[in-house]
This record gives C-alpha cells, sequence and structure tokens, in this order.
C-alpha cells in the first residue's frame, strides 16, 4: 500500500462500533474552526471534497447551514456524477453538526452523520459517524459501490483477512 | 434487495455469531459439534448460521454425510476485505485532501490576519 506523505495521515482510523454504524476519525494540523469551515463552506468544499485528482471535481455545492436547511453535493468522477443531498439537523459551529445524507441512487436510504470537532494536542480531532436505518439498507448502501457506504465491522473483517493472509 | 457476491457476504457476515464462525475456521476446518461448543447454541441454531454462510459461499461442507466438515471459502472473503480496504482507502485519500486544503486555508488566515474568520 502506498505511504502517504500527508500530515497525520497515520491517524486516520475506520471503526464500527455497531452493525448500524461506520466512525471514521482523523487528526488535522488546524484550529477546529478551520477544519469545520473547510467542510460546511462551499468555497472550501469545492476545492477538497472529492477532488481525488485529474477527472475529479464538485461542479454543484448548495449549503444551508442552518437546523432545516438543505444540502447537495454533486461529485464530478471520471465515470460519472455521484449526487448527495440531505438536511442539516444541528449545527454548533466549530464543535458539532448533524445532517441527513442521501446518496441519489439510493433514494430511501437516509444516514444521519455526526461530525464533532474536538482539540488535542494542539490539534483538531474529526470524528464523523455514520448511522443507517437498518442493516439491509446499509448493506445495499454499501454494495452500490465506491462512492459511498459503510464497511460493515470493519475490524473483524481486518482481523478475518489477516488470518487468511496467514493461512 | 441486491443479491450480488459482496452483498451477500455483508449480509451473511452481519451477525456477530456468524463473524465468530468464520474468525474459528480461519484457523482450521471442523466440525459441526466444535462449531457449537464455544457458542453454547443448539446444534440446530448453529445449523442455521451454518446454512446462511454456507449460501454466501463463504464456507463449504465435506460431502460424509455424518461428519461433514466446515471450511472456509476465502475468496468471497477477499474481495470483502479488498472492498473494505477501498473504502478505507478512499476516505484516507479524501481527508488527507482536506488537510493540504487547510494549511492553504491556514497560510491564507496568517497572511489576512483574522479577516476571514467569521465573527
Amino acid at each position: 500500500m502506498a505511504v502517504s506523505h500527508v500530515a497525520n495521515s497515520h491517524t486516520f482510523e475506520v471503526t464500527t462500533p455497531s452493525d448500524r454504524e461506520i466512525r471514521m476519525t482523523r487528526l488535522f494540523d488546524a484550529p477546529r474552526h478551520l477544519v469545520f469551515e473547510a467542510m460546511t463552506r462551499c468555497e472550501h468544499i469545492k476545492r477538497w471534497w472529492g477532488c481525488l485528482g485529474e477527472g475529479y471535481s464538485v461542479p454543484e455545492c448548495q449549503m444551508d447551514l442552518r437546523p432545516g436547511g438543505k444540502w447537495r453535493f454533486v461529485n464530478r468522477h471520471p465515470h460519472g456524477e455521484a449526487v448527495f443531498y440531505g438536511v442539516n439537523r444541528e449545527i454548533a459551529p466549530a464543535e458539532r453538526i448533524v445532517f441527513t445524507e442521501i446518496f441519489e441512487q439510493f433514494p430511501d436510504a437516509e444516514s444521519v452523520v455526526t461530525a464533532t470537532f474536538t482539540d488535542e494536542a494542539g490539534k483538531t480531532r474529526l470524528t464523523v459517524s455514520v448511522q443507517y436505518p437498518s442493516i439491509e439498507v446499509r448493506d445495499a448502501v454499501m454494495a452500490s459501490g465506491m462512492d459511498k457506504g459503510a464497511a460493515l465491522s470493519y475490524d473483524k473483517l481486518e482481523e478475518v483477512a489477516a488470518r487468511l493472509a496467514a493461512m | 434487495m441486491a443479491t450480488d457476491q459482496l452483498s451477500a457476504t455483508f449480509a451473511a457476515l452481519a451477525d456477530p455469531t456468524r463473524r465468530a464462525i468464520i474468525a474459528r475456521l480461519a484457523s482450521g476446518e471442523c466440525s459441526v459439534t466444535e462449531l457449537a461448543e464455544p457458542f453454547e447454541m443448539s446444534m440446530p441454531a448453529v445449523s442455521k448460521h451454518l446454512r446462511v454462510l454456507e449460501q454466501a459461499g463463504l464456507i463449504s461442507r465435506g460431502r460424509d454425510a455424518q461428519y461433514r466438515p466446515c471450511r472456509l471459502e476465502p475468496a468471497p472473503l477477499k474481495e470483502a476485505a479488498d472492498w473494505a480496504e477501498r473504502y478505507r482507502a478512499l476516505w484516507a485519500q479524501r481527508l488527507d485532501r482536506l488537510e493540504t486544503y487547510l494549511q492553504e486555508m491556514k497560510a491564507k488566515e496568517k497572511k489576512h490576519g483574522r479577516q476571514s474568520r467569521r465573527k
């Protein structure tokens, strides 16, 4: 696997605290308010979210950053476009945001995303938890492929994969 | 509901007992009786889990009618692990990109003093 030279890359972790949830966390060398702004303002979102390289861009971004406000992102990628949308539920600037998220391909599969921003040794820890309504919905979203999904018991899977590799 | 292999694999793994069975079989094939032991479950209950795993192609059963040892079929698990790794890698890459972008934001904020920061 390629080793990233980006700061704090090694602090990224994916865990599955429950069968309906996936949680990701990472440290960033920036104050909380900046991480919050980067994640909630379109001028910034367009510059990083889904910008994985050549052929990737965010041609559309709408964000009404109020409880009940709608949001919508379009991610153009080499094979087409992926559309995500939802409604903001809670906005505590630089602390916590809660919003619903739907991947347009599966309009019935609404997930609830909670992002928290905390100080940690002069850096910011971002923790993103995605909660799916049921195992079936999560599996359907997962099976949709690369752009969105949750990894079921990824830690367990990794454990099994490691054993398989050792066989 | 989708019925592709990846969905079948994840659906079969969406149960702690079945994951424990898979983990047990990763260290070698064994009989249903041996598998049932650590779970304090009835044989029919274990057999039901084994059927789900077998239908998903995650395990296979021997032909011997009496013994029928269970063994792991690694290919679908490998596919699922690869998928999970791609998922992880995608998000790692996305958040690396955010880190890089934050450094640009920080540099800008420094240059413009506290102007860009919302009051």
